[in-house]
C-alpha cells in the first residue's frame, strides 16, 4: 500500500495534467491526436477516482474509475476515431470567434474568475479544505474549456470532443465536492453515451457533406421530386 | 404501483411498433399508447389518492403529484392528438420521398420513447433523474427533427442538442451545489424534491442562489429563454409539422416544470428576493427579442416558434411574480399555451404541404388563394393566432390579463413595457396572416398549385384542438379551479 501523505501530491499532479491536456484539446489542429488526448484526458480522471479512494474508500469511487476508463478512455475514442476514419478527416483548422492563442488566455482569466466565485460561494462549507477546493476550481474550469472548444470549432466532431470534456469537468466537479449516488452515476455515463453515439451519427451527415457537397445536394434533390439541376 | 402500468404500456406499445411493418400499424399503437397514457392519468386523479407515493428502490426515486399528472395529462392530450395527425401526415412525407421508409421505425420508436420518458421525467421526486430524463428527452426529439435526413434538418438537430445538453451540464453542476447545499443542513445528502421542500426553510441562501442560477441555464435552454432560445426556431420549422407540435407545446415544458420544481425551493427562503427579480427579467429579454424577430418573420412555422419564445417569456415573468395568484395563472397559460401551439403547428403543417417549394426545404411557403386552397388550416391559422395573443373568449386571455395585473402590482413601467411588446407580437403575426392570406392568383392565368387533399386524419386533431381551446376558455370548471390550486398548494407559494 502507498503511503497516504503523498497522495496530495499525487492528486495535485494529476490536476495540473489534466489541465495541460484540456490546453491541447483547445490548440490542437490534428483531429487524430485531439481523440488521443481527450482518451488520456479521460484515463487521468480515472487515476483520479483511484486516487481519491485510496484517500477515503468510497466505492462509488472505485465504480466511477471502472466505468470512466472503459468508457470514456477506451469505447468512445474508439468510435469517433472509427468515424473520422470514415468521413476522411483529418484536419480541423477553422475556427470560429477566438483564435487558440486568445482561447489559452480567456480560459486562463476564467480559471481566475472561477477561483473567486467559487471561493465565495462555498465560504462556511466543508469544500473549503485545500485540496477538495483545488479540484472543483479545476473541475468547473475544464468544463469552461470545453465550452470554449464548442464555440470556436467549426467541425461538428470536433464540437462533440468539447462537449465530452466538459462532461470530463463535471464529472471531476462531482468526485471533489460531494457523493452521488452510484445509480444516478451509473444513468448519466449511459446517457452520454447514447449522446455521444448519436452526435457521432448525425455528425457524419453533416461534416461528409461539406466534402462531397454537391453530390449529396443533387442526390437530396432527386429524393424531393422534379429535378434541379444547381 | 400505478407507476408500473405506464411503464408495461411504454413497453408494449415498443413491441408493437418493433414487430409491424406497415406504416398504419406502427401509428395506431402510438396513438393508442398516448390515449391510454391519457385514460390513465386522469384514472390517477379522480380515484386514487394524490400524492401517490410509489415503490422504494434505494430511494424514492418516484412520485406522482398533482403537479406532475398535471403534466403528464397535457403531454398525453397532445400526443394522442399529434399522433393520430403523424398519420396523414407522414403518409404524404412517404409519397414526396422526403422520408424514407426505412426509417419509419426509428420514427415511431422514437415517439413512442419520447412519450415514456416525458411521463417518467414528470414523475421524478429526484432531481438528478429529472435531469436524466430531461436530457434523453433532448436526445429522442433531436432524432424526430434530424428523421428528415435533409443537410437543415441534420443542422438543426445538431444545434438543438450542442446547445440543450451543454447547458443541461451547467444544470447538473447546480444539482451537485444543491446536494452538497442538503447535506451541509441534513447530514446526508439528498435530491428528492419533497424532502428538499421540508428542509428548504434552513438552506443558506448565497448557495441556494448558485445553485438555482446554474440549473436555470440548463432549463431556459431547455424552454428556449433567452439568450439559449437560438437553437428553437431552426428546430421546430425545420421539424416534420407533429413533430414541430410535440417540440412546441410538450417539450418547451420540461425546462419551465424544471425552473418551477426548483424556483419553489428557493421561494422557501430569503434568496428568492435575489432570484426573482432575475427571472423577471429574464423573461423580459425574452419577450421582447421574440417580438421583434416576429416582425420581419415570413416563415410561418418559424413565426409561430418565435411565438412560443414569447409565451416562454411570460411565463417566466409570472413565475417571477410568484403570488399564489400568479403561479396558478401561470399554469393555466402552460395548458393554454400547450393546446393553442399544437393546433397552429397542425394548420401550418397542411399549408406546409400545400405550398411548400420543392426546390429547397429551407425556402419560405408562397402562400397564394388560401380559402380556396385550405379554407380549415386558414381558418385554424387566424382562430390559432387570436387564441394566442390573448382575445377574449380563449383560454390565453384569461392568463394574460392575471398575470399582467399580478405584475402591474409589482411594477407599474414594466407593465407598459410588456403590453408594448406583446402588442408588436400581436401586430406581426396579424401583419403575416393579413399579407400571405390575401395572395390571389391573377385572375385570367390558370393556377399552377395543385390542390392537397387534406386527409381526415390531419383535420380532426385540428378541430379537436379548436374545440378544446375554445372550451377551456369559455368554461371554467370547479374542478379545474381546485386541481390547479392544489398544484400551488403543493409548490407552497
Amino acid at each position: 500500500m502507498i503511503d497516504t501523505s503523498i497522495i496530495p501530491g499525487i492528486i495535485r499532479i494529476l490536476l495540473v495534467c489534466v489541465i495541460i491536456t484540456a490546453a491541447c484539446i483547445i490548440s490542437t489542429r490534428n483531429l487524430l491526436s485531439l481523440v488521443s488526448m481527450y482518451s488520456l484526458q479521460s484515463a487521468t480522471l480515472a487515476g483520479l477516482a483511484l486516487a481519491l479512494y485510496a484517500l477515503e474508500p468510497a466505492p462509488v469511487l472505485l465504480a466511477i474509475a471502472v466505468v470512466t476508463f472503459l468508457s470514456k478512455a477506451l469505447i468512445i475514442p474508439y468510435f469517433i476515431a472509427t468515424i473520422q476514419e470514415k468521413i476522411r478527416i483529418k484536419r480541423d483548422i477553422e475556427f470560429h470567434f477566438l483564435s487558440p492563442t486568445s482561447s489559452l488566455l480567456l480560459s486562463m482569466a476564467l480559471m481566475l474568475v472561477v477561483y473567486i466565485a467559487l471561493t465565495r460561494i462555498l465560504e462556511g462549507t466543508p469544500v473549503r479544505e485545500n485540496l477538495f477546493f483545488f479540484g472543483a476550481v479545476i473541475g468547473i474550469s475544464l468544463m469552461l474549456m470545453g465550452m470554449m472548444v464548442m464555440l470556436s470549432r467549426k467541425r461538428a466532431i470536433t464540437k462533440v470532443l468539447g462537449f465530452l470534456s466538459m462532461e470530463n469537468g463535471v464529472l471531476l466537479f462531482g468526485m471533489f465536492v460531494t457523493e452521488l449516488p452510484f445509480i444516478i452515476e451509473f444513468l448519466i455515463i449511459i446517457d452520454l453515451i447514447i449522446l455521444v453515439l448519436l452526435t457521432t451519427i448525425l455528425t457524419v451527415g453533416i461534416d461528409s457533406t461539406l466534402e462531397d457537397y454537391h453530390k449529396r445536394l443533387h442526390r437530396f434533390r432527386l429524393l424531393q421530386g422534379p429535378e434541379e439541376r444547381p | 404501483m400505478i407507476l408500473l402500468a405506464y411503464i408495461l404500456i411504454a413497453l408494449s406499445a415498443l413491441a408493437v411498433i418493433g414487430i409491424s411493418t406497415t406504416h398504419r400499424r406502427m401509428n395506431i399503437a402510438c396513438i393508442i399508447h398516448a390515449s391510454l397514457y391519457t385514460v390513465l392519468t386522469v384514472y390517477v386523479l379522480l380515484f386514487q389518492q394524490v400524492p401517490v407515493a410509489s415503490f422504494f428502490i434505494g430511494s424514492h426515486y418516484f412520485f406522482m403529484d398533482y403537479f406532475g399528472l398535471f403534466e403528464v395529462l397535457i403531454a398525453s392530450v397532445i400526443f394522442t392528438c399529434a399522433a393520430v395527425y403523424a398519420g396523414g401526415y407522414v403518409e404524404s412525407l412517404l409519397k414526396s420521398g422526403e422520408l424514407d421508409k426505412s426509417s419509419l421505425k426509428l420514427f415511431y420508436t422514437s415517439w413512442a420513447m419520447l412519450l415514456s420518458v416525458l411521463a417518467l421525467a414528470f414523475f421524478c421526486d429526484n432531481l438528478a433523474l429529472f435531469w436524466i430524463c430531461a436530457e434523453l428527452t433532448t436526445i429522442l426529439s433531436a432524432m424526430l427533427v434530424a428523421i428528415l435526413s435533409a443537410r437543415e434538418n441534420i443542422d438543426a438537430a445538431i444545434k438543438y442538442i450542442f446547445i440543450a445538453s451543454a447547458s443541461m451540464l451547467f444544470s447538473f453542476v447546480g444539482l451537485i451545489f444543491l446536494f452538497e447545499t442538503s447535506r451541509s443542513v441534513m447530514g446526508t445528502g439528498t435530491l428528492n424534491w419533497t424532502e428538499l421542500m421540508l428542509y428548504a426553510p434552513a438552506f443558506p441562501p448565497r448557495m441556494l442562489v448558485a445553485a438555482f442560477a446554474l440549473v436555470f441555464i440548463g432549463f431556459a435552454a431547455k424552454s428556449g429563454i433567452f439568450p439559449f432560445h437560438t437553437w428553437l426556431p431552426d428546430a421546430h420549422a425545420k421539424a416534420p409539422s407533429a413533430v414541430s407540435a410535440l417540440l412546441s407545446a410538450v417539450l418547451l415544458n420540461v425546462g419551465i416544470y424544471g425552473i418551477i420544481r426548483v424556483y419553489a425551493i428557493a421561494h422557501q427562503t430569503p434568496a428568492a428576493a435575489t432570484i426573482a427579480p432575475v427571472l423577471g427579467l429574464f423573461g423580459f429579454f425574452t419577450v421582447a427579442i421574440a417580438a421583434f424577430s416576429m416582425l420581419p418573420e415570413r416563415n410561418l412555422k418559424k413565426l409561430i416558434a418565435f411565438s412560443s419564445v414569447e409565451n416562454m417569456g411570460i411565463i417566466l415573468i409570472g413565475i417571477a411574480v410568484s403570488t399564489p395568484l400568479a403561479i396558478f395563472w401561470v399554469l393555466f397559460h402552460i395548458m393554454a399555451h400547450s393546446l393553442i401551439k399544437a393546433s397552429l403547428f397542425f394548420s401550418a403543417g397542411i399549408l406546409h404541404r400545400q405550398y411548400r417549394s420543392r426546390l429547397s426545404t429551407d425556402a419560405v411557403d408562397e402562400i397564394r388563394d388560401v380559402f380556396l386552397l385550405q379554407p380549415l388550416a386558414a381558418w385554424g391559422i387566424i382562430i390559432g393566432g387570436l387564441a394566442i395573443t390573448g382575445m377574449p373568449l380563449f383560454p390565453v386571455f384569461l392568463s394574460k390579463l392575471f398575470i399582467l395585473l399580478g405584475l402591474g402590482a409589482v411594477s407599474l413601467p414594466a407593465l407598459l413595457i410588456l403590453l408594448l411588446l406583446l402588442f408588436v407580437t400581436a401586430a406581426a403575426l396579424g401583419y403575416f396572416v393579413i399579407t400571405a392570406f390575401t395572395q390571389k392568383t391573377q385572375p385570367g392565368i390558370p393556377s399552377d398549385i395543385e390542390p392537397y387533399v387534406t386527409p381526415l386524419t390531419m383535420k380532426i386533431p385540428l378541430v379537436f384542438l379548436i374545440g378544446l381551446m375554445i372550451l377551456t376558455g369559455m368554461l371554467f370548471t370547479p374542478g379545474e379551479v381546485s386541481f390547479l390550486d392544489r398544484i400551488v398548494g403543493e409548490l407552497r407559494f
